[in-house]
């Protein structure tokens, strides 16, 4: 009976120890929220040895996706002054759940000014974040709700990479022999969707009998599911394959078989060196210097941030000159010029798609389709003439 | 007919290695060890598979073959490891099977990862990956083109790598060895009762610890497929994760299978054809995510079945998840 009673005394201790510390975690969170936003009155510029930032990284530090932001940030660090290894906290492994909630605050907690997040499904946990925060800045990439809220610290960025994949596009256009080209995709939205039509299009800039075979994974990086995918595109006849997915499987897969890959986010000829013919890559260092410089110069960071091939912000990696087509290089040097003096648009009429929900896109000669226009993130939607989904 | 055959051979590559995973697992689980740390197995093998012929072409090495030869004793080595550290926390300290084979499960995981990422990030390229010489000794069919030219049954039966065959060899092996040797039957006696085996002058710990190693030893064999493969893998390099779920699965498909190796193989190409099969005959109001369950629903129903039906050839083995406490007889 001894035991019980004290059993119980110790769980009620235990339980009001808990109910105090609760209390005394509400107070500290209100006491700092009233501090910081007194302080936003003043935007002064924050000296770049005493800069903080955060970056959040979907998946692990070395794959491709993640690989090009550290990257980034390392450049734009060295650019403008910092030191990259004590100034940038990275979380790695960061689901888009509430391990992403989990990360801001750990950042929060580690004092940084700045918060990058690199994954889509990041978003609404900056959303959340934002608000109690106002002195630091929330840079969400892909995103678009950052751009389109009335918060004044959160932040959307992007790079125009359909001009990147219009280019890769005149490779593999080139390269067919079959006229099909295969995409493995990751999930039917409009930043996909956007990417495979202009690598279609740029195909079928220079190829105007290719048609294109797209399966979803539905996941970002999954290299079984991206293999069997290609194995599909590739056994129904697909003889060049391109990817928005996180892995090198497809292109290895597409080593196997005999047939052509174009990459995305890396260089993947060291990994299949007689199939990738090239990759479209964002160049992200481009937007962290920006966004790095800002705040140390004091300035607002644009709501929104798209950066174009002609800038720098995405472009094309070495070609693999062993197999690419005789006249790639010439054919992509020309639409590259004409998409920086604007004669050459990208979604260009005519051109005629459907998107998930009916709706048409019907665009006559001379029209084009203007692509983020209304902010950093694609809004692309529809299928057009000549891809095919297939499941 | 050509999408049916390419369907069936996508099947059969997405089957073998479920199959390795599977027939290890069964083996395992004959002798009364629950082991579920398949997953974690599969990633050891599969790092050490791939970062056994990386470093020998690092070391200037060239043979495909020798390669090939270091890829397999890597994957089955250090799978058998992660097995036997399972053997003696289970066998010999008694721990708990379930608790055991979760924690190497997340070790296996961890360890893989942690290889894979540091040697990838090391290497100039990014990359963990290996040459197209050895990358084509894992995808190239072994038989002549003659015969994998030949109508419809030549992609079908002859145009795979050579660890499917080898899995195939394996089922078979295993389904005679515990059905008509001797060691075999006291194997399964040791599952069914390890008191009884142990009054028959059987020695339980000898045949727990060897079916559990290299039990697991086959099952890095899965990880080192899902590593090589181009069609269903990431086709000779790492990637992060890559083993991703297949390990479950396979402890799912032992319980589909009936703990049958004969079983395995047509149990482990219904898994593998229904992970490909929405990318050859796509329904169209069916999401992509009912197709990826479909093997785990399966699974449950097979295992309300199973407890339904009492017969007594098609049970899991009397003792398993159980610890041999000799003393307690």
């Amino acid at each position: 009976m001894k035991k019980r009673i004290l059993a119980l005394l110790m769980a009620g201790a235990l339980a009001l120890g808990l109910t105090a510390c609760g209390g005394g975690d509400t107070s500290t969170d209100a006491d700092t929220t009233a501090d910081s936003s007194s302080d936003t009155a003043a935007t002064t510029g924050i000296a770049a040895d005493k800069l903080k930032v955060g970056l959040i990284l979907v998946g692990e530090a070395a794959d491709a996706y993640n690989k090009n932001h550290i990257d980034g940030m390392r450049e734009a660090c060295q650019k403008n002054g910092m030191d990259y290894d004590s100034q940038v906290v990275v979380k790695a492994n960061i689901t888009e759940d509430s391990t992403c909630a989990d990360a801001i605050n750990e950042l929060l907690d580690a004092g940084c000014n700045a918060i990058f997040a690199d994954s889509f499904g990041h978003e609404q946990y900056m959303e959340e974040a934002a608000p109690d925060h106002p002195d630091v800045q929330f840079c969400h990439a892909t995103g678009y709700q950052g751009a389109t809220d009335t918060l004044d610290n959160t932040h959307n960025y992007f790079a125009k990479i359909f001009e990147a994949r219009y280019l890769a596009g005149i490779a593999a256009g080139l390269k067919t022999e079959t006229n099909k080209l295969g995409y493995v995709a990751a999930k039917p939205f409009a930043e996909v969707i956007s990417g495979y039509t202009a690598f279609y299009l740029g195909a079928k800039s220079v190829n105007p009998d290719v048609t294109m075979l797209v399966n979803y994974t539905n996941e970002w990086s999954d290299a079984t599911k991206e293999a069997t995918n290609a194995q599909a595109l590739i056994d129904q006849g697909c003889d060049v394959i391109s990817q928005h997915s996180d892995t090198s499987a497809p292109a290895t897969t597409a080593q196997s078989n005999g047939v052509f890959a174009v990459g995305y986010n890396d260089d993947m000829i060291s990994v299949a060196p007689d199939a990738a013919l090239v990759s479209a890559r964002v160049n992200w260092g481009a937007y962290y210097e920006y966004a790095l410089k800002c705040l140390i110069d004091g300035e607002a960071i644009d709501q929104d941030w798209c950066g174009s091939y002609a800038e720098g912000a995405c472009y094309l990696s070495p070609f693999n000159d062993a197999i690419i087509a005789d006249g790639t290089k010439e054919a992509i040097e020309k639409a590259a010029a004409g998409l920086a003096d604007g004669s050459v648009q990208v979604f260009a009429g005519p051109l005629h798609g459907k998107d998930a929900d009916g709706n048409e896109l019907n665009l006559a000669e001379g029209e084009y389709y203007k692509e983020n226009e209304k902010g950093s993130s694609p809004t692309f939607t529809y299928i057009v003439d000549g891809v095919t989904v297939l499941s | 007919m050509n999408n049916l055959i390419n369907f069936l051979t996508a099947g059969i590559l997405a089957a073998a290695p479920l199959l390795f995973g599977v027939l290890g697992e069964t083996l395992t689980e004959k002798s009364g060890n629950m082991n579920l740390g398949v997953e974690g197995m599969m990633f050891m093998g599969g790092i050490a598979g791939i970062l056994g012929p990386y470093y020998y072409e690092k070391a200037g090495g060239t043979n495909p073959y020798v390669a090939l030869i270091i890829a397999m004793v890597c994957a089955l080595v250090c799978a058998g490891v992660g097995a036997l550290v399972f053997s003696v926390l289970t066998i010999t300290l008694r721990a708990n099977q379930n608790v055991t084979g979760l924690a190497l499960t997340m070790f296996g995981t961890g360890f893989g990862n942690y290889f894979g990422e540091a040697v990838g990030n090391a290497d100039p390229s990014g990359f963990l990956s290996v040459s197209t010489a050895v990358k084509g000794i894992f995808n190239n069919p072994i038989f002549p083109d003659s015969m994998v030219n030949i109508p419809y049954i030549g992609k079908l039966l002859f145009s795979h790598n050579f660890m499917v065959y080898l899995a195939i060899l394996l089922a078979i092996l295993l389904a005679w060895f515990l059905g008509r040797t001797r060691a075999g039957l006291s194997l399964r006696a040791v599952g069914e009762s390890p008191a009884t085996a142990d009054a028959a002058g059987i020695n339980v710990t000898k045949y727990k610890y060897l079916a559990t190693c290299i039990g697991g030893a086959m099952t890095g064999l899965g990880g080192l497929y899902l590593v090589m493969n181009a069609a269903s893998g990431v086709g000779g390099a790492w990637v992060y994760n890559c083993i991703d779920g297949y390990g479950w699965l396979a402890v799912a498909l032992v319980i589909f299978a009936v703990w049958s190796p004969k079983r395995a193989l047509w149990c482990s190409l219904i898994f593998g054809g229904l992970a490909c099969m929405r990318y050859y005959y796509p329904i169209s109001f069916i999401p992509a995510s009912i197709y990826d369950i479909v093997p785990y629903i399966v699974t449950a129903i097979v295992l309300v079945a199973v407890s339904l039906k009492h017969s007594r050839a098609n049970q899991p083995p009397e003792s398993l998840g159980l610890s041999y406490f000799r003393e307690e007889r």
